[in-house]
């Protein structure tokens, strides 16, 4: 069972994000990263997949800076087998949309063997949801996303989606794309004894060929600051106002 | 020439590795801190995560089913932990035992006993200090006599962490008395052994000390009365375990350090934080006022100092450099730590003004943790009494 996972170095979800100088992205400084933790969810289920198979290869592919070699390496550390990173320039820092990202993964993916390819729902950076059913379209597989449960057969996979109000089964003949939903498995530590074999394992790292910008940021806004909270009243007779004021002023009843 | 402050990419992998753990457990990080500084007891679940990165494995061997990645990683790691408000003394002493197991203990002992230490599944304890004996160790009484294949353990330790939680713990007795050394004519370094012992053994009594500032554990008073130890449990030679110890104490003194260090991140994260977000005379924040900001400034310039020495103390550590060589480092990095972790606090709390009192903030209970760092796992004037006297060589003061 030869599993592929795309996975994504992204912001900390603990760092207070600030918008650059320039108004169109975050600072850079002072911003730890992580492995988008959805992609946790991903590499675990390859992870999975490969033990109950018994034999087969995981391989952890990102598309980012040269730094996201240390997030491939924390997909290793897990217990991937080899990684590759396709490198973009830093020379050429624009927004990469969705299907460019998509592009340029599919291209490699094409020459990649594998059963499964797993991607994380949505990377909590730029929260698109869309690479992975765009790599699925251009490789021509099945996709299942918002995957909650999963199981590999020998070339067939089933896989539970959950959505509003219920659980949807799927069977899918393999190779096939799954994007993972939270809750799909409970991801593996990247041990100390893990990172130390990381270091022996192959990473492959290949200059990414950029176009143009096709989609462009004009503008990053923090969230307008939360007000402060207002007393209505104490106690039971405090109800009747509350619930008026939820139906009419927040529109959340 | 050169001089590489760069951290490794193994490093910066255990710096991630850490901060992916803690982040799985982030919605109950404040129940944790509580948890741990209030009721001095340690989350199950996050002493299993710690166990599954391997932070315990640091300095056991990979042969022995270790990472052998030292002790300048596990003080990192622990560093992390601590700048997330995350401070666990019983990694501390799990480090201190392994370091002696390793050191001194025979094949058959490294194969039985290290995996379990390293995978975290055997909890281990420290038990040297008695009522008797603080900073002098070698007045220690609890005796070890011999009777065919084992030995009996008889006399009370005390301060001794976590004897609860643990499953073993590493103990220091007496094979040969003072009083007999004396006699012979020995010198009094002579007679101290250490032994692996069950802490549920038959003839242990513990009695909890009710004290503050030792982090999500409890102290115990460990009255041996009788306990049988198999010979397969003294570990080195008879006689012989002086040398293990004190070479198990420089670990403890920067394993000390990189908690405070990590300890003083926190604190200033916070005080950072509530300062940026108080405002009390017109529109400027507080964090705005020097008053305010330069005493946060100083203990993060103090904090960088602090932290090369601790790392270098780590480095010299794993080099395998003597213990008389490793000594001052890890001396100096207590000290220097310990100062600046109080140092920190009471400034956190001076920020927070009347909050720095409240249980609600959480950063008065660091007060007793930070201050303890003066008095244990040595005291200050100790360490400076081995600055004086090894470093400076200065006449012996004491």
């Amino acid at each position: 069972m030869d599993s592929v996972v795309c996975v994504k170095r992204v912001p900390d979800t603990e760092t207070k994000v600030q918008v650059g100088p320039d108004g169109r992205r975050i600072q850079a400084s002072g911003v730890n990263h992580v492995l988008n933790p959805y992609d946790e969810y991903a590499v675990e289920a390859c992870l999975q997949a490969r033990e109950k198979a018994g034999s087969g290869e995981v391989t952890v592919l990102s598309l980012g800076p040269a730094e996201a070699a240390q997030t491939i390496r924390q997909a290793l550390a897990m217990g991937a087998d080899r990684g590759v990173l396709l490198k973009t320039d830093p020379a050429c820092d624009y927004y990469m949309d969705p299907l460019s990202v998509a592009h340029a993964l599919a291209a490699r993916l094409k020459t990649m063997r594998l059963d499964l390819l797993w991607f994380g729902k949505l990377a909590i950076d730029d929260q698109s949801y869309a690479v992975g059913p765009a790599v699925a379209t251009l490789l021509g597989l099945p996709c299942v996303t918002e995957v909650a449960e999963f199981a590999a057969l020998p070339g067939r996979a089933t896989a539970t989606r959950v959505v509003e109000g219920d659980r949807v089964r799927m069977e899918v003949d393999l190779p096939a794309v799954f994007c993972a939903s939270k809750g799909l498995n409970e991801p593996r530590f990247a041990s100390l004894k893990g990172i130390m074999s990381a270091k022996k394992k192959p990473l492959e790292t290949v200059d990414l060929a950029q176009g143009t910008a096709r989609v462009e940021v004009v503008a990053l806004e923090l969230p307008p600051a939360r007000q402060a909270g207002r007393w209505i009243g104490k106690g039971v007779e405090a109800v009747p106002e509350l619930v008026r004021r939820l139906r009419e002023e927040a529109k959340v009843l | 020439m050169s001089l590489d402050f760069a951290l490794s990419d193994e490093q910066q992998a255990l710096g991630e590795a850490i901060a992916t753990m803690t982040k799985r457990f982030a919605g109950r990080r404040e129940e944790f801190i509580q948890m741990i500084l209030k009721e001095h007891r340690f989350p199950e679940e996050l002493w299993q995560a710690l166990c599954e990165v391997g932070l315990l494995g640091c300095l056991v061997p990979e042969e022995y089913g270790g990472n052998g990645m030292g002790l300048l990683a596990m003080a990192m790691g622990l560093e992390q932990l601590a700048r997330r408000g995350l401070g666990n003394a019983l990694l501390v002493l799990g480090a201190m035992d392994a370091c002696c197991i390793v050191r001194c203990g025979n094949e058959e002992q490294k194969r039985r006993l290290l995996p379990r230490l390293a995978s975290g599944e055997d909890k281990y304890c420290f038990a040297v200090t008695e009522p008797n004996a603080g900073s002098n160790t070698f007045r220690i009484e609890t005796l070890a006599r011999k009777e065919g294949a084992t030995y009996r353990l008889s006399g009370e330790k005390t301060f001794i962490t976590g004897a609860d939680v643990a499953d073993r713990m590493l103990l220091v007795a007496r094979t040969t008395s003072a009083a007999e050394c004396e006699a012979q004519g020995l010198p009094k370094a002579f007679g101290l052994s250490l032994f692996i012992v069950d802490t549920k053994a038959r003839g242990i009594d513990l009695k909890p000390i009710p004290t503050h500032g030792i982090e999500g554990m409890i102290q115990y008073t460990v009255h041996l009365d009788g306990v049988e130890v198999a010979q397969e449990d003294l570990i080195g030679e008879p006689d012989q375990g002086a040398m293990a110890l004190f070479n198990s104490l420089n670990p403890e003194r920067i394993l000390a350090a990189a908690s405070a260090l990590g300890m003083t991140d926190y604190l200033l994260e916070r005080s950072c934080e509530y300062a940026r977000g108080r405002v009390l005379f017109g529109q400027k924040p507080i964090a705005a006022y020097q008053a305010i900001q330069h005493p946060l400034a100083r203990i993060k310039a103090q904090s960088e100092a602090v932290r090369l020495v601790t790392y270098k103390a780590a480095w010299a550590f794993d080099q395998g450099h003597h213990p008389g060589q490793v000594g001052p480092f890890a001396n100096m990095a207590k000290y220097l730590a310990a100062e600046m972790a109080v140092d920190a606090c009471d400034r956190a709390i001076q920020t927070h003004g009347g909050y720095g009192f409240s249980e609600e903030y959480g950063i008065i209970y660091l007060w007793t943790t930070a201050r303890l760092l003066r008095t244990a796992p040595i005291s200050q004037e100790m360490v400076l009494n081995f600055i004086g006297e090894h470093v400076l060589e200065l006449p012996r003061s004491y």
